[in-house]
């Protein structure tokens, strides 16, 4: 596996969009100048899933999480997002991506943004194929908020040529195919997850009885009756 | 109601706490939302008009009290403050529910700024509220902007933002593509009524406003006995049915085909499609056989007609249907107020001038077939590839009004084949459908956008 070159990433880009070995970044903004010698600069995207305020005591990772953890929000080109200290929110990348083939993807973020305590990624590695703009989680990790402007440059891509012939190709995965915002994490439900290594749902999970508007365990008396 | 200078104060009282609550209430949007420009003027005037009503109330109020023969002059200003406000009232809700995350904000700053290059309609503004028809409006504005002006006057601090117009989209189609490209309709209207009203075009508009009295006259055989208010309601019923067959055309023009397939496409969703209604010219509307008989022949003068004819999509051979049918056919609404058949042959005798006036000042803004040949391929591809359409072809971008109508095409023949190159995605399962549909119209809507991007970094935008 090794790391695609400029030059080498630029003859994947002339490639047509239906050529399985072409590489495909839209829009790349400013003619040479998100190229490096093994990387292309990514910009951020102008959509955002803030973290929400459950009103349940606690998270649970299942199939309602793409929707129920996040609020959307657009800040167009020419404004900014300010992001607290020791938050983490979703972004996307402004460019839109498809890999080739036979080539995977990493983003890190570009160092300079990285020296003001902005981290992005936790997940960085990009399948072969993939496409769409990439999903990002941007931690602020330092003691202030930090201001973020979409359009400015964020990340860096890095790409890795992978040994693998287009005719061996299956179907693409429909999961996370062709994303334009940065989305929700998809689960699916965790009994039919463990259930795939044989784990009963039961025997791990505990239910814990909630109020729904507030948000606090219920009060239930050992023979099943509501206190007064 | 109390009289005197205790009722004066009490009205004054209430129409501050509705004033006060109002300006707090868009404050608070333009803080927690994002809005288009035209928006946040609207909201920035109500801001301005606000401060400017208190200060009336309160110095009107104040010299009422001084001079007890004051408090009637102060009703009447009084009055019309009221009515204004009561006006706005309604727009400031769904103004303030079309934030940039329930429109399409790249199609409508397209269309706002295609607008912009229709002569005389430079620096226009079109501010969007959400409705919750499942239908798509234009507000005329020429009556809100008349009362505002009454009241600079009274409240001089507060100026009505100049060529702002306002359209309205079903709150349930806001984040969607190919039904809102309808909003080019709408744009039409805001255009025609614009021009009428300025004096830029008026020799273009005041020709048309003759050809409908001469039409009129040749056609309908008693027109010229008819008592005045009888002419004025047949001139009414035709000026209607004009603006109608403007806004179409003006819509084809800019957009091209892909507003007929999203007539159609909102025509189905509302079930307005059934045999015999597209015959029929209702009080406010052309029968749809006479629109797309008119959308036809304009696509076919500007060659977009055969640009289209390999589209393999039932769409095509609707409108080829309805556009085919006889004018001779073509009926009155049994409902309406005037049954003289001689209504539609004058109609039919000012088409050429409708066409003739699109065309002269739509010179600058015609959306182009050529680029469609060009970029049509291409766009498939990708939106095949499930890839957003912006992707450059030889290095350059492919032209906005281009994607939007080979974006269209493909949705209308190949999203099938789209699904069957993803695991497990059956054409056959709706819900599938429906989810590869919204995809394929965020990929449209995201190319669009890139579009602009590009635009703005290639100094080409402002």
């Amino acid at each position: 596996m090794s790391v695609l070159s400029r030059r080498e990433i630029q003859v994947r880009l002339r490639k047509k969009p239906d050529d399985e070995r072409g590489l495909i970044i839209t829009p790349l903004l400013c003619g040479e100048e998100p190229f490096d010698a093994d990387s292309v600069d990514l910009r951020l995207g102008c959509y955002f899933l803030l973290p929400k305020v459950l009103r349940t005591p606690f998270f649970c990772p299942d199939e309602k999480s793409a929707t129920c953890l996040h609020d959307r929000v657009h800040v167009p080109l020419g404004r900014y997002l300010v992001v607290p200290a020791h938050q983490t929110i979703l972004g996307a990348t402004l460019e839109f991506i498809k890999l080739p083939c036979d080539v995977s993807g990493e983003i890190l973020t570009k160092s300079s943004v990285a020296r003001t305590f902005i981290v992005v990624e936790t997940a960085p590695w990009i399948h072969p194929r993939y496409r769409g703009c990439l999903t990002l989680e941007i931690a602020n990790v330092s003691n202030t908020p930090v201001l973020l402007y979409p359009g400015r440059l964020i990340g860096q891509l890095i790409l890795l040529d992978v040994s693998r012939h287009p005719t061996e190709l299956p179907k693409l995965s429909h999961k996370y195919f062709g994303p334009v915002y940065p989305e929700g994490p998809k689960f699916v439900s965790p009994a039919d997850d463990l259930l795939k290594i044989g784990v009963h749902p039961t025997t791990i999970l505990q239910q814990v009885p909630v109020e729904p508007e507030l948000g606090v365990r219920k009060r239930v008396a050992p023979d099943g009756c509501r206190k007064p | 109601m109390q009289d005197g200078i205790d009722g004066l104060l009490h009205d004054a009282a209430c129409l501050h706490g509705l004033v006060d609550f109002v300006q707090q209430y868009c404050t608070e949007q333009l803080v927690s939302q994002s809005y288009l420009d035209a928006t946040g003027d609207f909201f920035g005037y109500i801001d301005e008009l606000a401060r400017g009503t208190k200060q009336f109330l309160s110095d009107s109020t104040a010299s009422a009290s001084r001079s007890r023969q004051r408090i009637e002059a102060v009703r009447a200003d009084l009055l019309v403050v009221k009515d204004y406000w009561r006006i706005l009232h309604a727009f400031i809700k769904p103004a303030s529910d079309a934030h940039t995350l329930r429109i399409p904000c790249s199609l409508i700053r397209l269309a706002v700024r295609q607008v912009g290059r229709v002569s005389g309609m430079h620096d226009a503004k079109v501010a969007i509220l959400l409705t919750p028809e499942l239908m798509y409006f234009q507000t005329p504005h020429t009556h809100l902007k008349d009362l505002a002006a009454k009241l600079n006057k009274v409240i001089p601090e507060a100026a009505f933002p100049p060529k702002l117009g306002f359209v309205e989209l079903p709150y349930s189609q806001g984040p969607g593509f190919f039904n809102n490209l309808i909003l080019y309709h709408e744009l039409g209207h805001f255009t025609f009524e614009e021009l009428c009203s300025s004096n830029l075009f008026d020799s273009g508009f005041a020709t048309l406003d003759a050809a409908i009295i001469d039409s009129l006259q040749n056609n309908v055989a008693d027109f010229s006995t008819r008592s005045r208010q009888a002419q004025w309601l047949a001139w009414e019923l035709l000026r209607s049915w004009t603006q109608e067959i403007f806004a179409d055309l003006f819509a084809l023009r800019l957009i091209g085909p892909a507003f007929s397939f999203a007539f159609i496409e909102l025509l189905g969703l509302l079930g307005l499609l059934r045999d015999g209604r597209e015959m029929i010219f209702s009080e406010s509307h052309p029968a749809q056989a006479c629109r797309f008989g008119e959308q036809v022949l304009q696509l076919r003068d500007d060659r977009w007609w055969d640009a289209v004819q390999d589209v393999r999509a039932e769409h095509l051979e609707l409108i080829t249907d309805v556009a085919g049918r006889s004018p001779d056919d073509y009926k009155l609404d049994p409902d309406l107020f005037d049954q003289d058949p001689g209504l539609i042959l004058a109609f039919r005798g000012i088409l050429p001038a409708i066409r003739k006036l699109v065309r002269s000042i739509t010179k600058g803004a015609a959306a182009g077939v050529g680029e469609f040949h060009k970029y049509k391929a291409h766009v498939r591809k990708c939106l095949m590839q499930g890839i957003v359409p912006s992707t450059p072809l030889d290095r350059k971008v492919p032209t906005p009004t281009a994607i939007i109508n080979a974006a269209f095409c493909f949705y209308l023949t190949s999203l099938p084949q789209l699904m069957e190159r993803l695991e497990d995605q059956k054409p056959s399962d709706i819900e599938r459908r429906s989810y590869w549909t919204q995809r394929l119209e965020m990929w449209t809507l995201k190319a669009v956008e890139d579009c602009e991007v590009v635009a703005r970094c290639q100094g080409e935008l402002a």
